[in-house]
Parts: structure tokens; sequence; C-alpha cells
């Protein structure tokens, strides 16, 4: 198999001079190899394998056709746009927080109601854009619009990219927050202007992070099918909306499988020029040269006004949406009788208790294993030089630029036979999150150790810290703000994806999004709200804990500095 | 750094492990006689009162997970090796010959079929019909007064230019109930005049959705007008309280037969062979009839009291459950080729 190939040529003077990392490289590559390799590999064979002998049958059928070529298109120019514009909104949005003088609270409100996107099925959110923007809408009417249709790319792209922002705002705030201030002072006072500081400093040093996040949200749009599902209509389709049409509704596997197949070649594009963009230059900003942590400059009068007031429009746009949701969890039957009621509520903890349980035992356990795992291989495929390095990490990212709904069957083909066995299992629902959304947290790991100088680890070392000290007391706390991101967004993603473990659930193991897109194919909207709502606070709720640690690790890793420039003073 | 790595390493393993002991743990044999599993494509709403039921008549609990019909077969076939579940529970009877050319049924015929009609269940035993549904118009009240227009009564009614993009339909890629449009249409006109009076809707049509009942709510709220729907969501989204309009068309209309049957490799066949008698007894009808449950019972000696269920004055074509399921995929091809791509 692939991964015994990548080693041959260095097996022995890596055994020799790095055992630690060999043995760390066989063990992820093993896992690699069962939950990632094993499902793809099952997936091949049933598109390019008819009755046993090799065949294109199944890809010039689907190439045949305009209708999929057009597909092919839609998924490539909504993915740039939602990618363009997402990152875009996410920066704004992480320069507000960051490098504005808005006022604490505001502050808070903004990172709060960022997330709500975020933590919510996407179709709700698809759900109540229709709502309001859609034929007869309350805003349209409200604002007396008449004829605009929602259906089609433009509603697909305000969905996508309300939906997907947040992760560039997390990502890059992430990244602004652990930029060095002193450079910032040390250009003002060399009488550079804020306009200089913010075009030569905050966005150069911000580029790890704007590649990251453009990388991430281009991989979502490019995999997201529930949003063009619900507003792309048939005058905008897109890859995995038709591939799980084909398998859903035409029962053609080899089909849908092929069709999602195509996905892969932008998803390698999109990987290969991140790496060609990023990886020769050098980001360090965390040098530990430098002094007393001091507050970020402010940005120029006439940015900061632009930023805020999107910032506000943006903010107020969401909140309008899910006050529908809110509204509709309260009302007897939507626009009928909106005599206020909690018996949705009531069903929802009745029926949906084991939806509830369930859904949070699996997101826990996806987090947990996926963050030690996107740790480990973020710092090797960063800090450590091996074969085969770059086939290392696209691997890690294979199933997170694959539609979920392509890994979904192909987890059930792979692991529905013996030697392993796996089809209505919990594990089964916890490796699909662990190894499709730990691309976050490795994407994290990484970006914030390129801004590590690891000069700074070999500096412990030669003061004589061992190197299990080093890890402990240098790397891990400089890098903890990004894990926690990165656990944030996986942990997220574990309780409200849907694409792959729809087809996962089993009659043992259920969860809380299938539950609500069944309520809404059963046309309860009142009691789909409801399920909304509490997976909404729920998510809220231990996102607030995470953030919460996020701030406590981030001063922690001010203090050393501060000690170190007080003993360098002395 | 060579401690550090030793520590990765133990973390990872430690996280390898837990997978791995995790996928025994919950490896719980299938218990014996008292349970049953169930992949449902009856909205979850119906099928919760339904087992409830055959809860309290056989003893035997259900476990079930509601699935689209596609999403179901897509799932037995690729669990074949290995079946998750012991029944497949309502969604129309041509996805059951689908299923069984994959061979993912077996032939069971249940102790009271022969009182099920011939035309209600598999010729050669592999499923049992538990339910019919015809199509039906389904329309805002209030858009029809204020455009002044009558409910429709046949199927060119639809193509009025009044609908200009305010119909809401289902998509033949996902949904039963648009494949049963095409077949009505296919009986009513012919083939090829069928896709050309299609072509000449689609000129109508603001969405075609996934799901079989998912311009209900549009029409409900207003943000459509009309559509075509299973009696079954049709009836559901009127009894909740929104003014709405259920016609016929003159024409006439096909309609789908709600079938059950049990998967081959079934880990609990006895109880799965319980809920086929159970269902094809006169007890399922009453429970539906009770619960407001809008299918026709397949078995004519029960009593309908539903007006709207009173098939009378209705023009139902007939159309072979066999004819359909070998029509489906070059229907829906050619839907996707002649309507959609225009």
């Amino acid at each position: 198999m692939h991964e015994t190939n990548a080693f041959r040529p260095t097996r022995k003077s890596l055994m020799k001079t790095d055992p630690a990392l060999f043995s760390a490289l066989v063990a992820v590559w093993l896992s690699f190899a069962i939950f990632i390799f094993l499902p793809v590999i099952r997936l091949l064979i049933t598109t390019f394998y008819v009755d046993g002998i090799f065949s294109l049958a199944n890809m010039r059928k689907v190439l045949g056709t305009s209708y999929n070529i057009k597909a092919l298109y839609g998924s490539l120019i909504l993915a740039t746009s939602v990618s363009i514009a997402g990152t875009f909104l996410g920066y704004i949005f992480a320069l507000a927080v960051t490098r504005t003088a808005l006022p604490r609270p505001l502050k808070v409100l903004l990172g709060a109601v960022t997330i709500l996107p975020l933590i919510s099925p996407p179709f709700t959110s698809s759900i109540s854009l229709t709502l309001a923007l859609g034929p007869n809408g309350m805003l349209l009417k409200a604002l007396g619009i008449g004829d605009f249709s929602i259906y089609g790319f433009l509603g697909t792209w305000i969905s996508e990219t309300l939906t997907y922002f947040p992760v560039a705002f997390m990502v890059i705030s992430a990244i602004l927050n652990t930029m060095s201030a002193t450079l910032d002072d040390a250009a003002l006072s060399l009488g550079a202007s804020r306009w200089r500081m913010f075009t030569t400093i905050t966005i150069p040093l911000s580029l790890p992070g704007i590649g990251n996040s453009i990388l991430l949200l281009f991989g979502a749009s490019l995999a997201d099918f529930a949003t063009p599902l619900i507003l792309g209509g048939h005058t905008f389709p897109v890859l995995p909306t038709e591939a799980y049409l084909m398998i859903t509704g035409m029962f053609d596997l080899r089909g849908g499988a092929t069709l999602s197949f195509l996905l892969l070649v932008p998803a390698l594009l999109v990987f290969f020029l991140q790496r060609m963009l990023l990886g020769n230059k050098s980001f360090v900003s965390v040098t530990g040269k430098n002094g007393a942590r001091t507050e970020f400059a402010k940005l120029p009068t006439a940015l900061s006004v632009f930023i805020c007031a999107v910032c506000l429009f943006i903010v107020a746009f969401i909140l309008y949406l899910y006050a529908i949701i809110l509204w509709g969890s309260f009302v007897k039957v939507w626009s009928v009788n909106n005599t206020f009621t909690l018996e949705h509520y009531a069903y929802v903890f009745k029926h949906g208790q084991k939806a509830i349980s369930d859904t949070l035992l699996i997101a826990f356990l996806s987090t947990v294993i996926g963050s030690v795992l996107a740790v480990v291989i973020g710092y090797v495929a960063q800090r450590k030089q091996f074969f085969g390095k770059r086939f290392f990490e696209f691997t890690s990212m294979l199933n997170y630029a694959l539609p979920g709904t392509v890994v979904g069957i192909a987890y059930i083909i792979a692991f529905n036979q013996k030697p392993i066995l796996l089809t209505g299992t919990l594990s089964i629902l916890v490796a699909a999150y662990v190894f499709r959304y730990y691309a976050t947290g490795i994407r994290s790991v990484i970006a914030s150790l390129e801004q590590i100088d690891p000069a700074l680890e070999e500096a412990s070392m030669s003061l004589g810290a061992s190197s299990v000290r080093t890890f402990t007391h240098v790397t891990i706390p400089l890098i903890i703000p990004a894990v926690l991101a990165g656990m944030r967004y996986l942990f997220i993603h574990c309780m409200t994806a849907i694409s792959a473990t729809i087809f996962l659930v089993s009659v043992r193991w259920t969860l809380l999004t299938t539950r609500i897109l069944e309520s809404m194919t059963e046309l309860q909207f009142s009691q789909a709200s409801a399920f909304s709502m509490v997976l909404i606070v729920i998510v809220f709720l231990a996102d607030a804990l995470m953030l919460y640690l996020l701030k406590v690790t981030t001063s922690k890793f001010h203090k050393p500095q501060e000690i170190s420039y007080e003993k360098v003073g002395a | 750094m060579k401690n550090v790595q030793k520590v990765l390493v133990l973390l990872i393993l430690i996280a390898l492990c837990s997978t791995v002991l995790f996928a025994q743990g919950v490896q719980e044999k299938p218990k014996a006689g008292g349970t049953l599993n169930v992949y449902s494509i009856m909205p979850e709403k119906y099928a919760t009162k339904i087992f409830e039921e055959f809860t309290k008549d056989t003893g035997i609990k259900v476990n079930f997970v509601r699935l689209s019909s596609g999403e179901a077969l897509a799932r037995l076939i690729a669990e074949k090796a290995n079946p998750q579940v012991d029944a497949l529970w309502g969604g129309p009877a041509d996805t059951y010959e689908a299923g069984v050319l994959e061979g993912v049924f077996d032939v069971y015929s249940p102790s009271e079929a022969e009182k099920v009609p011939a035309q209600f269940r598999s010729k050669d035993g592999y499923w049992t019909g538990i339910g019919i549904i015809p199509l039906t118009f389904l329309s805002n009240a209030k858009y029809l007064k204020d455009k002044g227009l009558n409910p429709p009564a046949s199927w060119t009614d639809l193509l009025d230019p009044a609908y200009r993009n305010s119909l809401q339909m289902a998509d033949a890629r996902t949904s039963g109930t648009a494949t049963e449009r095409i077949y009505s249409l296919v009986k009513v006109y012919g083939e090829d005049e069928a896709y050309a009076y299609q072509k000449k809707l689609h000129q109508n049509v603001q969405l075609y959705t996934k799901g079989g009942a998912g311009g209900a709510m549009p029409i409900a709220t207003g943000q459509a007008a009309s559509g075509v729907f299973y009696i079954v969501d049709a009836l559901d989204i009127q009894q909740q309280g929104y003014d709405l309009v259920i016609s016929y068309p003159k024409e006439g209309v096909t309609y789908g037969v709600e079938a059950s049957g049990i998967i081959k490799g079934a880990k609990n066949k006895a109880a799965a062979q319980a809920l086929m008698d159970w269902a094809s007894s006169k007890r399922l009808g009453e429970v539906m009839v009770a619960n407001l449950i809008n299918y026709i019972p397949t078995r004519p000696d029960v009593t309908v009291t539903n007006p709207s269920l009173d098939m009378s004055q209705v023009k139902l074509l007939e159309a072979d459950s066999t004819w359909k399921g070998e029509n489906r995929t070059r229907f829906v091809e050619r839907w996707i080729a002649e309507v959609i791509q225009q």
C-alpha cells in the first residue's frame, strides 16, 4: 500500500536518526490506512470496476451529460465566491474584534452572533433565509421588493457565506491575536502611518490565516450539499448535490461516486496552490525576542468606521434570521396560529432525549480524539522533514475534501464486512467525524507553528530544559490557542454536520441533525425550530466554555514573555 | 526532542486503541425475539403511532430510523452483507421492486395476505401493500381568491399563466411523489405528449423540492400557489389549520401503494414476520383511521371515515407496480434531459 512504499527509501535512516518520529508516522499512517484509504479504495473499486473489470464506462456516462458539466462549473464558481466573500467578511470581523476601539460588550456580541450560523445545521438557516427572502418573503414584503428569486446561485452564495464566514473569523482572529503588538509600536514610532502599518505589517502577517481560511471555506463549500439542496433550485446544480441526488434518488451509487470523484480535482488544486503560496515564506512573528506586551495599535479611522458598519449590518441580518426560528419554535402552528406554546419543546425533550445524549457523547469523543490527532499530525507536518510529507498532509485532508455523502457511503461499503465490522456502531460515527473534521485543527496548528520560530524551542533546549519540558512549557502553550480554536470547530461540526453521518446513523445511534431534517421533511416547522434551538443552545454553552479556556490559555502564553523581558532588562 | 515524540506516539496509540475499544464495546448482540429493527420510509410521526400500537398488540419493541426511499434502498444495498435491519416499512412499491432486483428482500406471505387485493401486493410475495395514496392538487385558498381562480380541476389548468413562477412540486430525481406525477401524466396523455406538457408546466414552476411534501409548507404560507402531492401529505398540512384547497384533475390520477417487506438475512425474522402479519390484518387500517393517518387502507373491509378519502368521485388510473419499476429510471432520465435542462 501507499504508506509502506512511501517509507522504504528512508526507513533505515529514519529509524536510526529519529525512531520516535518513525513510530509516530507508522501509527498515523495505520489509522489513515483504515479510516481514509480503505473506504476510498472500496469506493474507487465501485466506481471503476464493472463486473470485475476496470472500466471507464461510468466516467464516460457521467461526463457525457451537459448538466453534470454545468454542475462542475457551478461547484467551482460557488466555492470560489464563498471562499472569497467569506474570508473577506471573516477578516473584517476579526479586525473589528482585535483592532478597533469598539466597546468590549459590542465585541463580545460580535463574537457571539457570528457563531450562530456555525452552530446551527446549515439547512436551518437556509429555511429562515427562504422565509425572509424567498417568494412572498417577509423581508421582501417589508422592503417592498417584488420580483426577486432567491433560488439559484445568489441564495446559495448568501447562505453559504453566512454559514462559513465564522470559520474564517475564527482562524484569522486566532492569527491576529498571536501577532506581536510590539511590531505595531515599532512601525508607529518609526513614523509610519496607520495605513502603512496595516498594509505592511498586519496584512502580510495574517496571510497564513487568510490562505488557511480560503482553503477551509473552499473545501467546505465544495462539499456542502444541504444548502444547494434547499436553495440551489434546478437552475444552479452543484456536484455534491447532484451526487447526493444520484445516490438517494436514482439508487445509482456508481454514478454518484463518479460525480463526486470529479470534486477531488479542484480539491487537489487548491491544496497545492496553498502550499505554493505559503510554503516558502517565513511568517515568524513570535520570536521570543520581543518585549512586554502592549495593546495592538488601532486601525485608521476611515477603515474602522467601514468595518464597524459592515459588522453591524451582518449582525443585524443574522439576528433577524434567528429571530424567525426562535419565534417559530414557540408558536402553535407557523403563520396560522401564533399562540405561544411550549408543546414543541416538551416533544423535543420527550422524544428527542436519546438523540440529544447520543449527539453529545459522539461529539465529545470525536473532539478529544480528533484534537490529539490534529496536534500530532500538525506538529509532524510543520516541524519535521520526512519522505512523502506532502502526500502525508494531503492524505490527512482527504476525507475533508470529499463530499460528506460520499464519505458516508464509502464508510458503509468499507465497514460493513469483516474484518472491520463497524456499521451501526458508535465508532463508525466517531471515526467519520474525526477523520473529516480534524482538518481544521491540523490547519490551525500548522498555521500557528508557522508563526513560531523554532529558535524558541532550540533556545529552551540549549538552556538546559529537557525536550519534554520544552514541549510542555514552550510549544504547547504557544499553540494552545490554535488547538482550542480547532477543537471548537471540530466540536461544532460534530454537533451540526449531517452530510456524511446521515448514512451512518442507525437504530442504535441517532443524531439531532437527522431529527431536525426529519421534522423539516415532515413539515413540522415549529418542531424543527425547537430541535434547532435546543441544539444551538447546547453548542453555544459548550462553545462559551471553550472560548473561556482559550482566553485563559492565551493570557498564560503571554506571561513567560513578560518574565523574559524582565530578565533581559535586569 | 525524542522524549516529546515518545509522548506523542503514546497519545496516538491511546487515541487509536480507544477507537478500537469503542468498536468492541458497542457491538451489542442482537437480542432474541422481543425487538425489531426497521427502516421506515413512512414519516416518523405516523410510524411512531403505528409501532406503538403494534408493540401493545404483540409485545415486540420496534427500533426504527426514518429515511427517504432512495436513501433506504441505497443503505439496504450497501448493507447486504450484514443487514442492520429486519424490515422496511412504508415507501412506494416501485422502490421495493427495485430492491427485489438487487436481492434485498425475502419472500414472505403474511397470514391474511389473500384479503389484500392482488394489485396491492408483490406477485412473488416480496412485499405487501399497507396503504394507498392517490395524487391530488393542493392550492392556497387566498392566492386563488386574489387571482380570481377556481381550484384547478384539470392538468391543463396548471398551465394557466396566472400560476407563473408560483407552482412548487417534487423533483423526479429524489421523490416518489414526482415519479408518480410522471406516471399519471403518461397514463393520461401518452408518453411524448406527457413530456411536451411538462415542458410547458416547467414555465410555471418556481421550485422543484427534494421531498414529495416539500412544497406543501410554502403553499400553506403563501410562498407558492399550488402543487401536486400525495393525498396523505396534502391532508396532513390542511389538518394543521392552513387555508388550503384540495382538488382532483378530471383526466384522473394514478396512486401510490405504500408497501412493507422483510429484509433478506434479517436477524429477527420471527418478529419481522409478526409485523407483516399484523400489517395485513384489519388492525393496521383501524389504527390509521383512528389516528388520522390518511392512507387509504389496502384492506377493503376497513371503514374509512374521512370524506376526503372517499374516492368514488375521483378518477383513479391503474398503473401496475412492475410497469412503474421498469420505467422509472428511463422516465426520470428523460425528465432531466427534456424538462430540467431545456
